[in-house]
């Protein structure tokens, strides 16, 4: 049935299986580096991480493929700290890979471009995922980083961030200018890093769950979701078919108040101040309603291993019952609107393009990868939480361009709006969980997070307390080809433009 | 273009009348937790602190002879007290709790021979209402009642910032208070700090703060900037802004509502008054 069995076949891993959906497969490390780069032709490489397990250092990649709904995860156990990059042939790999070597200290030997991806004046021997925490709080100071600089007559750099001019999350972009065009744009990351995986490491499921709310604060339920259920598959733990419906209506809420005030934001950068405000006011409403459901405005408390923590309120029934059709009346208002505004069409017309060739090599996620032709969104892919029965279309573009980016978060909305109209017409009648993750395992957990598709991988040890958490939230791979966006044909006037249709999140990225 | 200013006006106004009246739209957000020191028990106070997953509820000794160091300010609101405790333990929907005095996020209950011996409501400060009143002079001399506002986030998790963005929308409208975020630092009079403070943005921090002129006042937003948090064991941070940063005004919350920073800032320019105090339920007005 899998095409992924076949494919491993085709390349000669022999397949175990894991958790539910997951085919296990591993190998020495020249059997991983050549499996890995003939699978990345035929499938996505969707993740790529490293592990230490009593000392011993090991890689996971994560493959996934069209049409079909089960994992390919494939390890490797290393002899050292070193690899061979699998970068030069595998483009998606080259981040995944820095992290690794600077988090970690595991080097990809051979990789173009190793240098730090979110540790600036760090003192180099300090591994963070790895070596003890308590040794952090008396690191010597750093040493500076190269940071990529263009040169040439006339050429200058001007920095941005990391303190931004408004109420924004922290982070560098380095401009790299002529006077009017945009030549390079050096993002750098990490200003904002908390090691949030490495502080579950030995809590239990329930305590790591508010660790992976904090994660990330307007993809809160998605993270949490996508961590929950690598938890639960792990433990092998039921949930049922309310709690699953239930999850799925918090997951459409959340990915509306983020669309609301992700468009907000666009607009808000192309000088369109009624609809900036009138976004904005609708992300207030559903942020209110979420308070009304769950007692949280971002959704936090609500998920417990084994369905939810609580039940959803009757009052937030009533209260989303009677905004549904406002909302839709509201977002098409402002959507015919906005696509009859010259001067908000042209800003994003063209404007930080991504083709189609080029985007494909990074594997991205989510409304910004479906913009540049990538088909895929995991609620319809994987199907999770309460998706098996309901109809998630998929709307896919290839211009790549601002304004192909904004389409597709105004489809989602329509979509989202319709889907949580679905779901409440037989209301998810949930009791509190009260389930406990007490067993070993190990699995990965995924959500179509508002940014894209969060994975999530979870290893219990045998008291079911987490061993290992890597959080894969859609930034990470969404950033990856964002400099190269930037650098398409733009002046530094668009960069408002750009950053907002991105909307990328940093806390995701930074973790 | 007409036809936005149209759809503009045909809106009507959204705005809340908070903190004139009461918050009635947005009153199911729990702000903070309330313990009733009259209601708690010892076998409460350990029960509650069996289940907070960071340092807000902390109970030592056993049933007999123990106490319970209470602390908004590394409280989650993840809800297990009100769960596990709700005699004692509520939930508080009044936004107005932000905080001039760091110890009035805090409280310590002694029981002796099984029962409630002692409340010390914690004061943090030598004397606390005298601090508030140089804090009331200053802030009326230097500022005329308007406030300009330079955030910085030093390490959240974007919770924080949302719900700023959120108070220049329809609904919380700063600007109609006279208060105003400014993105340079020099016509700042406010730095409103959300966040732990991460190794690599203590800098950026400190030199913000820098270049702010004088007087000057810190605003520290969320429970992550006030004690940390799920972080406060975080090595990769600085500890909270206290660490770092003389703080003004404490706001908790995770994330502090808009109607709770709104609060905030009005307390850190006295046209605000504090309303929580740890261990003394809510009176009600």
């Amino acid at each position: 049935m899998s095409g992924m069995a076949e494919l491993a076949q085709v390349v000669g891993l022999n397949l175990r299986s894991g958790a539910e959906g997951e085919l296990w497969a591993e190998c020495d490390e020249a059997q991983f580096n050549s499996a890995t780069k003939e699978l990345a032709k035929r499938a996505r490489l969707a993740d790529l991480f490293a592990s230490i397990s009593a000392g011993v250092p090991s890689l996971t990649a994560v493959f996934s493929t069209a049409g079909h709904s089960s994992w390919l995860l494939l390890r490797t156990k290393l002899a050292d700290d070193h690899f061979h990059s699998l970068t030069p042939a595998v483009h998606a790999a080259s981040w995944y890979e820095r992290e690794i070597a600077e988090m970690f200290g595991i080097h990809p030997d051979g990789h173009p471009a190793a240098q730090a991806l979110r540790l600036h004046d760090w003192p180099h021997a300090y591994r963070p995922m790895r070596d003890p925490l308590a040794e952090m709080k008396s690191l010597p100071p750093g040493h500076g980083d190269r940071v990529p600089k263009v040169r040439g007559q006339g050429v200058f750099q001007l920095p941005l961030g990391p303190v931004r001019s408004g109420p924004q999350e922290s982070a560098e972009f380095l401009f790299n200018s002529g006077g009017e065009d945009l030549v390079m744009v050096a993002p750098r990351f990490g200003y904002k890093m908390r090691l949030v995986e490495r502080l579950a490491e030995g809590q239990s499921v329930e305590d790591a769950l508010l660790l992976a709310e904090r994660l990330a604060g307007i993809s809160t339920f998605a993270n949490a979701l996508a961590f929950v259920q690598a938890a639960e598959r792990a433990a092998g733990m039921e949930v049922g078919e309310e709690a699953r419906r239930a999850r799925s209506l918090l997951n459409e809420l959340e990915r509306i108040h983020h669309h609301f005030g992700h468009l907000g934001r666009v607009a808000d950068s192309t000088g369109m101040a009624v609809p900036a405000a009138q976004y904005a006011a609708l992300k207030e409403e559903v942020l209110r309603i979420g308070a009304d459901l769950v007692g949280h405005r971002y959704l936090r408390g609500a998920l417990a291993p084994g369905g939810l923590a609580l039940q959803l309120a009757e009052v937030g029934r009533t209260h989303l019952a009677a905004a549904i059709p406002r909302w839709e009346k509201n977002t098409k208002r402002l959507e015919s609107l906005l696509e009859d505004t010259a001067t908000f069409i042209d800003r994003l017309d063209s404007t930080a393009v991504l083709a189609v060739d080029y985007a494909a090599q990074h594997n991205l996620v989510g409304p910004i990868g479906r913009s540049t032709g990538a088909d895929r969104d995991c609620r319809r892919d994987h199907p999770y939480a309460g998706y098996k029965d309901l109809q998630v279309d998929v709307l896919v573009k290839s211009q790549g361009d601002a304004l192909a980016r904004v389409r597709i978060v105004f489809f989602e909305i329509r979509q989202s709006l319709r889907l949580v109209e679905q779901l409440i017409e037989h209301w998810p009648q949930t009791e509190p969980s009260t389930q406990l993750v007490t067993s070993k395992g190990s699995a990965l957990g995924w959500a179509e997070a508002p940014g894209g598709e969060a994975l999530h991988f979870v290893e219990l040890d045998s008291n079911g307390r987490v061993r290992q958490w890597r959080a894969r939230p859609p930034a990470v791979v969404n950033w990856h080809p964002y400099a190269h966006a930037c650098a398409s044909g733009n002046n530094l006037t668009d960069y408002p433009v750009i950053e907002a249709s991105f909307g990328l999140s940093h806390a995701e990225f930074d973790r | 273009m007409s036809r936005w200013i149209a759809l503009g006006l045909r809106s009507g106004i959204k705005t809340t009348s908070f903190p004139k009246a009461g918050d009635a739209e947005a009153s199911n957000v729990p702000t903070a937790i309330e313990l009733n020191p009259d209601r708690l028990t010892p076998e409460l106070a350990l029960a509650a602190a069996s289940v907070c997953p960071t340092d807000a509820i902390v109970a030592d000794g056993d049933p007999t002879a123990g106490a319970l160091a209470f602390d908004m300010g590394q409280c989650i609101l993840c809800g297990r007290c009100v769960r596990k405790a709700p005699e004692a333990f509520a939930y508080r929907r009044d936004p107005r709790v932000g905080v001039v005095n760091r110890g009035k996020l805090q409280t310590r209950v002694i029981w002796k021979e099984g029962r409630i011996a002692a409340v010390e409501r914690g004061d943090g400060k030598p004397d606390p209402a005298a601090e508030a009143k140089e804090l009331q002079r200053r802030a009326h001399r230097m500022f005329g009642h308007s406030l300009h506002i330079r955030h910085v986030d030093a390490g959240s998790c974007n919770g924080c910032e949302s719900e700023l963005q959120l108070l220049t929308s329809p609904y919380y409208d700063l600007a109609r208070l006279g208060i105003f975020f400014t993105p340079t630092p020099r016509h700042a009079d406010a730095l409103l700090v959300t966040g732990v403070v991460t190794r690599q943005m203590h800098s950026a921090l400190t030199e913000t703060y820098a270049a702010m002129p004088e007087p000057k006042l810190v605003v520290a937003a969320g429970v992550c900037a006030i004690g940390g948090g799920c972080f406060a064991s975080g090595p990769t941070n600085h500890g909270p802004l206290d660490n770092v940063l003389a703080v003004d005004v404490y706001v908790p919350g995770c994330p502090p509502s808009p109607s709770a920073l709104i609060h905030g800032l009005l307390l850190a320019i006295s046209r605000a008054e504090e309303r929580y105090r740890a261990g003394e339920p809510n009176d009600g007005s």
